[in-house]
C-alpha cells in the first residue's frame, strides 16, 4: 500500500476520534432533551422511554418561546450595528487621517486589554442614570462600540488596493460611495465574521443580560436556562431540551455565513 | 447613502426616546425571589392573597436564577438599584448584612412573630445583635436509607442506626464491593461534613470567633468522616471528581444510605425507591445536624421598611406556613404550624422536624463561601490520603483565621 494511504488513513482515524470526543457533549445534550425527568444519568445512552415533553415544558411552563424573541432581537440587532459601526469606523482609520489618529487606535487597542468584567459595574451604573433599566436600549446599547472589530477590519481594510480606491475617487466618488461599493464588498468575508462573531457573542451573554433586567418578560435565553438550576435541584433534560432548541439559530447563521466565507474565498484574492 | 445614514440616526434616535416609566399608585415593593417551579406556584398566589389584605401596597416578584442571584444584588447595591426584598441564601445574609445593605427590622414589630419561629431559623437572621430578615425556608441534613436494600442485607428497615458505631456495622452489612453497592455515599464540602463536626462537639468557631476547626472534637468529627472511606471501606467515594455524586448514586441504588434534606423526598418518591428517613446518627456530643435554607430580607436603600416587614410577618405568619408545609412538604419556620402539617401526606416532615431540634446554628459571618473554599481543598487532601487529618485541619484553621481576620479589619473600617 502506498505510504501516502496509510497517512491518510490515520489521520482520518485521528480526526474521526478528535471529532467524536468534541461531539460527544452535543450528541449527549440531544439525547437527554428525550429522557425522563429523573433518568439523565442512567448508564444506558439512550432513553427507555423517549418523551417529547420536555421540549413542551420548556416552551408550556417556562416561557422559553418569550426568552428566544428576546435573545433574537437582541443578538440580530446588536450584531448588525456593531458590525455596521466597526466597518464605518475601520473605514475611517484605514482610508483617511484626522488629528491624533494613531494615538486615538492605540487608546482604543488598550482598552481591550482590561478584562471586560472590570467594565460591567461602570456601565451598569451609566445605563442606570440613563433611566434605560429594564429597556432593550440597555441590552443592545453597551457592547456596540466593538474595538475587536474595529482591529479586524481594520487590519482586512488594510489589505485593499490603494489604487482601486483611488481610481474610484478620479470616478468622483465621494467617501461614502468607495465605502459603498469598493471597501464594503471586497471586505464581506470579515464583515460576515465579524457578525457572526457579535452574533454569538450576544446570543450567549449571560451576566450582563441578568443584571440589566428585572423583568422576567425581557429575559433571554441563557438567563432563562439558569432558572432550570434551582435551589437542590438541576432540571436536566428540561435544560437539555432548551439548550437543543437555542442551538438551532446560532447553527442557521453559522451555514449561511459559512457560504459567504466559502464564496468570498473562492472569488479569488484582491486582483491588481 | 445618504438615506442610509438617516434611516441609522431615526432608528437610534427613536430607540433613545421610547420608553419611559409609568408612575404607579400607592406603594409597589420589588421582591427578587428565587423560588423553584412548585414553590412559585404557592407564593403567587400567597403575593395575591396580602395585595387583597392590604390594599395600598402591590408587591411586584421577579425570578431570578438561583445561582445569578448574588451578583446580581452586589451589582445593584453598587448602582442603588436594589430590591425592596430579596429572597437569599441563609450563607448571604450575613455577608450583606455586615456591610450596611439590610434593614434592621427590630423596630418594625417583628417581636409579634420572633417568638414563634423555630430558633435554628431565627437564628440565621441575626447578625450582631439584630435581625436583618425573617426566614423563609430553614433544612438541615437527615440520614436517608434504602429501606429494600437493608431488608436485603439483613437489617432491620424499621430501625436505621442510631449511633455512629451502630452505623459502620450497618454500612459493612451493606457494602458489596463485587456489586459496586457501598453503605454510604458523602460530600466533602464543609456543609455536608458539619453533621459529623457537630455530632463530635466541634464547631467551626470557637466562643471568641476564633477558628476551631483543628480542636480535638472537629478533627475527631473529620477523622470518622475520613475513616468512613479511608479505614473502614464502606463509602462509595461519592465525593471523588468522577465518582457518582450521593443523591443520584442513592436514586441509582448504589448507595444504601446518603444525608439529604426535605428537597428530595418528591424526586425519590417519584423514582419509587423505597426510603425512610431518619436522624443523623449520634456521637459522642449526641445528634447533631447543620442547617440551611432561606431568608427574606429588606433593603437599607427601600423606601418603605415598615410595608416590607409587614410581608415578611405575613409570610412567617401560621397560616401561610402551615399552608406552605402541607403544600411543599418543607419544614414550617413557624413551629405554631407543626401542629398543622398534615402528617400522612408528608410522612417524613416529622422527622426532619425532629432534626431540626438539633440543628445547630452556623456562625454568622459574612465570609461563609470563603470559608468553605479554603476549607474543602483540605479536606479533600485528607481524604485523599494526601495530608492527615490533624495537619489538614490545623492549614484549614490557619485559612480560615487570615479569613475572620480580614473581616474584621472591613468591619471595623466600616463604622
Amino acid at each position: 500500500m502506498p505510504k501516502g494511504t496509510a497517512k491518510t488513513i490515520v489521520l482520518y482515524v485521528a480526526l474521526a476520534a478528535a471529532a467524536v470526543v468534541v461531539l460527544f457533549p452535543f450528541f449527549w445534550m440531544l439525547v437527554t432533551a428525550f429522557k425522563q425527568p429523573g433518568h439523565e444519568f442512567d448508564p444506558q445512552i439512550f432513553p427507555k422511554n423517549p418523551t417529547l415533553d420536555n421540549f413542551r415544558r420548556v416552551f408550556a411552563e417556562f416561557g422559553f418561546l418569550r426568552y428566544f424573541a428576546n435573545s433574537v432581537i437582541v443578538a440580530v440587532t446588536a450584531g448588525v450595528f456593531a458590525t455596521l459601526f466597526a466597518t464605518l469606523a475601520a473605514y475611517a482609520f484605514s482610508f483617511k487621517n484626522f488629528i491624533m489618529k494613531d494615538k486615538l487606535f492605540a487608546v482604543l487597542i488598550a482598552s481591550m486589554m482590561v478584562p471586560g468584567l472590570m467594565y460591567v459595574v461602570p456601565q451598569f451604573a451609566i445605563v442606570k442614570k440613563l433611566g434605560w433599566m429594564n429597556t432593550y436600549r440597555a441590552m443592545i446599547v453597551p457592547h456596540l462600540a466593538n474595538v475587536f472589530g474595529l482591529f479586524l477590519l481594520k487590519q482586512y481594510m488594510e489589505t485593499i488596493p490603494r489604487s482601486l480606491v483611488d481610481a474610484a475617487r478620479i470616478d468622483g466618488a465621494n467617501d461614502l460611495a468607495i465605502y459603498r461599493r469598493v471597501v464594503v464588498p471586497l471586505s464581506l468575508p470579515v464583515i460576515a465574521t465579524l457578525f457572526l462573531l457579535t452574533f454569538q457573542f450576544h446570543w450567549s451573554n449571560f451576566l450582563w443580560q441578568l443584571i440589566v433586567t428585572n423583568r422576567e418578560s425581557l429575559y433571554t435565553v441563557p438567563v432563562g436556562l439558569a432558572m432550570f438550576k434551582q435551589a437542590h435541584e438541576e432540571l436536566y433534560t428540561l435544560k437539555m431540551a432548551a439548550s437543543a432548541v437555542s442551538l438551532v439559530p446560532i447553527a442557521i447563521i453559522f451555514i449561511f455565513a459559512q457560504r459567504y466565507f466559502i464564496e468570498g474565498m473562492t472569488q479569488g484574492a484582491i486582483k491588481e | 447613502m445618504k438615506r442610509l445614514v438617516l434611516v441609522i440616526v431615526a432608528l437610534t434616535v427613536g430607540l433613545a426616546g421610547c420608553g419611559g416609566q409609568k408612575t404607579k399608585q400607592g406603594i409597589t415593593l420589588t421582591i427578587w425571589e428565587t423560588y423553584n417551579t412548585e414553590e412559585r406556584a404557592i407564593f403567587l398566589p400567597l403575593v395575591q392573597q396580602f395585595e387583597q389584605a392590604n390594599p395600598g401596597i402591590k408587591l411586584e416578584p421577579v425570578s431570578i436564577p438561583f445561582d445569578g442571584l448574588e451578583p446580581k444584588i452586589l451589582t445593584s447595591l453598587a448602582t442603588g438599584t436594589a430590591p425592596d426584598i430579596a429572597r437569599v441564601d441563609v450563607g448571604f445574609l450575613p455577608k450583606v448584612a455586615i456591610r450596611g445593605a439590610l434593614a434592621p427590622l427590630d423596630s418594625y414589630g417583628i417581636g409579634t412573630v420572633t417568638g414563634q419561629l423555630r430558633p435554628v431559623a431565627l437564628a440565621s437572621c441575626v447578625v450582631g445583635g439584630k435581625t436583618y430578615g425573617l426566614p423563609d425556608q430553614v433544612n438541615g441534613l437527615c440520614l436517608f436509607y434504602n429501606r429494600e436494600m437493608f431488608t436485603r442485607a439483613g437489617l432491620d428497615p424499621t430501625k436505621p442506626p442510631e449511633t455512629w458505631q451502630a452505623f459502620v456495622e450497618y454500612a459493612r452489612k451493606l457494602t458489596d464491593k463485587q456489586t459496586g453497592t457501598f453503605g454510604f455515599g458523602m460530600r466533602n464540602s464543609l456543609w455536608w461534613s458539619l453533621p459529623f463536626i457537630y455530632s463530635f462537639g466541634g464547631d467551626i468557631l470557637d466562643a471568641n470567633g476564633k477558628c476551631a476547626l483543628a480542636g480535638e472534637q472537629a478533627v475527631a468529627g473529620f477523622q470518622f468522616k475520613v475513616d468512613l472511606y479511608a479505614k473502614y471501606g464502606v463509602e462509595g467515594g461519592a465525593w471523588r471528581a468522577g465518582g457518582i455524586r450521593d443523591d443520584l448514586g442513592f436514586q441509582s441504588r448504589k448507595y444504601a444510605m446518603v444525608f439529604n434534606g426535605p428537597w428530595a423526598v418528591k424526586g425519590l418518591q417519584d423514582a419509587g425507591i423505597d426510603f425512610g428517613v431518619a436522624l443523623i446518627p449520634s456521637g459522642p456530643a449526641g445528634h447533631a445536624t447543620n442547617v440551611g435554607g432561606n431568608d427574606l430580607v429588606v433593603f437599607a436603600t427601600s423606601k418603605h421598611p415598615a410595608e416590607a416587614a409587614k410581608f415578611l410577618m405575613f409570610m412567617v405568619s401560621t397560616d401561610v406556613q402551615a399552608k406552605w408545609a402541607n403544600s411543599l412538604g418543607q419544614i414550617p419556620v413557624n413551629v405554631a404550624a407543626d401542629p398543622l402539617v398534615d402528617q400522612t401526606k408528608h410522612p417524613y416532615l416529622k422527622v426532619f422536624m425532629e432534626q431540626m431540634k438539633y440543628a445547630k446554628p452556623r456562625a454568622q459571618t459574612g465570609s461563609y463561601p470563603d470559608i468553605e473554599n479554603a476549607v474543602n481543598p483540605e479536606m479533600q487532601a485528607a481524604l485523599d490520603s494526601k495530608k492527615s487529618v490533624e495537619e489538614a485541619m490545623e492549614s484549614a484553621a490557619k485559612l480560615v483565621d487570615g479569613i475572620l481576620a480580614e473581616e474584621a479589619d472591613l468591619k471595623a473600617s466600616l463604622k
